[in-house]
């Protein structure tokens, strides 16, 4: 009797839930990293939507750091990812620290593999849009969403600068660290100038060959590079990217009083710096400026990511390691998930935010790579924060000779443990360390994954010049 | 050497995507001096977006604003900054 009873009362909702008046089941705001990985999802799990972009090409808003972490990618729900467009396989980093007196040099090589994969995001982006589009998903570049639609307390639709109102079953926000939706579901919060990390970036053609030469590393492979110089920035790390003829650099700072100061009267000076040391000014010789970014994130959580029908994804959703220069596989990974909460909470014709919370949070929290970066990205960020200058330069000396930052946040914990004699701090580095493995190198499984979905690009790029042939 | 920034922006006009909320702005300055473009300048009391055109859409002036005099919306679809390597 009991049993009835339930089966009928899920589907009278169920029917009331469906006979509303709506266009699409998911609707996603943004085609950056985390937006099209959504679409693609959603369309493959049969759903119907549409994904929304501001600028008439994807990627073409987006600023980052534009390095895919392999280790990231050894996720099955990302090993598509490896069929991108890349720019350059990136093999090892070097780090320079530069004092007046001196100049030390530090490089971490893995014995085999790649370690990241250099894209360019207006390349990266458009691809990502087409992979979400043959999935079926609808697309819509050059359109600004200016609000969302809420009824009783729930995110019904956005609506578009042109009035238009689209109605759907569950908002995705994939619109980045000032994304309207989030701010409008008052979500996102104005971030006061604390935890915000104000960056430049900028691109410097090169050319392939003088690019193979500059930033060779001992093995013959491709090397990025890392900066510690008095003036170039505020507690972060200014950075070179090769790219295939063009290299990034970036720089910024914590948006604090102090960034900007009368000795830096405007963040750009930080750059102008970066770029008039002597060793850079060695590396981009004979270069040409070709473009400039600007870009603000966010270190900080986002306490509550989800709404009734609306799930905050990527750097909307806080999901975001500016000190670890982080970003873009969370962005993918919450994409996907939040992709999997909405196809599921819509089949159950529950999208209240308790719904949605609990099976996004689940995925976020089963997901050892996320957990893993989350956890040395604050660690790292404690003490970064909590430090003056003089003492982050030894930090950073040390972060490089102890093995990169995930060593770094596990001795921060572990001292502190010794420190404060607490054996529960240092038993828990202590795991946290064998439970980062996996992570701290590529492995060779992430590498033969690798080589395969490149060898399917190859055959793809060859069996289409192949029929382009015949047509001829 | 002297290096300036310049960016590249589709054609079109954004419309006036940041507005000033003029009876809550307190003349701090903050956000003309994290804007990296110059797009703010004190004008009587206040500060006003006037050159929005230079805008790189980063929303450092709306995040440091104490005051909530910062109406930061989306620049119409197709158009304002548009940046190549990302």
């Amino acid at each position: 009797m009991k049993k009835t009873i339930f089966i009928r009362n899920i589907s009278e909702d169920l029917m009331n839930f469906m006979k509303s008046d709506v266009e699409y089941d998911v609707i996603v705001v943004g085609a950056g990293c985390a937006g099209p990985a959504a679409a693609k999802k959603c369309a493959e799990l049969g759903l119907k939507t549409l994904l929304i972009e501001k600028a008439l090409d994807p990627g073409a808003k987006n600023v980052s750091g534009t390095c895919l972490n392999m280790a990231a990618l050894g996720d099955t729900d990302l090993h598509y990812i490896m069929k991108c467009p890349i720019e350059r396989e990136i093999h090892s980093m070097r780090t320079y620290h530069i004092s007046e007196d001196r100049t030390t040099i530090f490089t971490e090589m893995p014995k085999e593999g790649v370690l990241l994969l250099s894209i360019r995001r207006d390349e990266f982006d458009k691809w990502h849009t087409e992979q979400a589009r043959q999935a079926g998903a609808e697309i819509r570049l050059g359109t600004a969403v200016v609000d969302i639609i809420q009824e009783n307390n729930t995110i019904r639709g956005v609506i578009l600068e042109s009035g238009e109102k689209l109605m759907c079953h569950v908002v995705i926000d994939g619109g980045g660290v000032n994304s309207i939706v989030g701010r409008k579901a008052g979500l996102i919060p104005k971030r006061s100038g604390k935890n915000m990390i104000l960056y430049i970036t900028a691109a410097v053609h090169l050319g392939e060959e003088i690019i193979n030469e500059r930033f060779k590393d001992e093995q013959g492979g491709c090397c990025i590079e890392y900066y510690l110089a008095p003036g170039t920035q505020y507690k972060t790390w200014p950075w070179i990217f090769p790219k295939k003829d063009t290299v990034t650099l970036g720089t910024g700072g914590y948006m604090t009083q102090e960034l900007i100061n009368d000795e830096f009267p405007t963040v750009e000076q930080y750059m102008r710096n970066f770029m008039n040391l002597p060793i850079i000014q060695k590396k981009l010789e004979g270069g040409k400026i070709e473009s400039w970014g600007v870009h603000l994130e966010y270190d900080n959580k986002i306490e509550q990511k989800t709404k009734n029908g609306l799930i905050l994804t990527g750097e909307a959703g806080g999901f975001v390691i500016p000190f670890l220069g982080e970003g873009m596989p969370e962005a993918f990974l919450t994409g996907i998930y939040a992709a999997k909460t909405a196809a599921a909470c819509i089949k159950k014709g529950d999208v209240s935010q308790s719904a949605l919370s609990e099976f996004y949070e689940d995925m976020i929290q089963e997901n050892l790579f996320l957990q893993g970066f989350m956890y040395v990205g604050e660690e790292n960020k404690k003490s970064i924060l909590s430090k003056p200058d003089e003492e982050i330069v030894e930090m950073m000396q040390s972060v490089i000779m102890g093995g990169g930052f995930i060593t770094n946040a596990v001795h921060t914990k572990w001292f502190k443990g010794v420190e404060n004699g607490s054996i529960d701090e240092v038993e828990e580095a202590k795991t946290f360390l064998e439970f980062i493995q996996p992570y701290r190198q590529v492995s060779t499984d992430y590498m033969d994954i690798y080589r395969e979905m490149r060898a399917q690009v190859n055959s793809n790029i060859s069996e289409k010049s192949k029929n382009g042939s015949d047509e001829k | 050497m002297q290096i300036e920034m310049k960016f590249r922006y589709y054609d079109g006009d954004p419309g006036e995507f940041i507005k000033v909320i003029e009876d809550k702005c307190t003349g701090c300055g903050q956000c003309a001096k994290f804007c990296t473009t110059r797009v703010w300048e004190k004008v009587g009391k206040i500060y006003k977006p006037i050159n929005l055109s230079n805008c790189v859409e980063c929303g450092a002036c709306w995040n440091v604003c104490m005051a909530d005099a910062i109406d930061f919306g989306e620049p119409h679809g197709g158009t304002g900054v548009k940046f190549s390597y990302g």
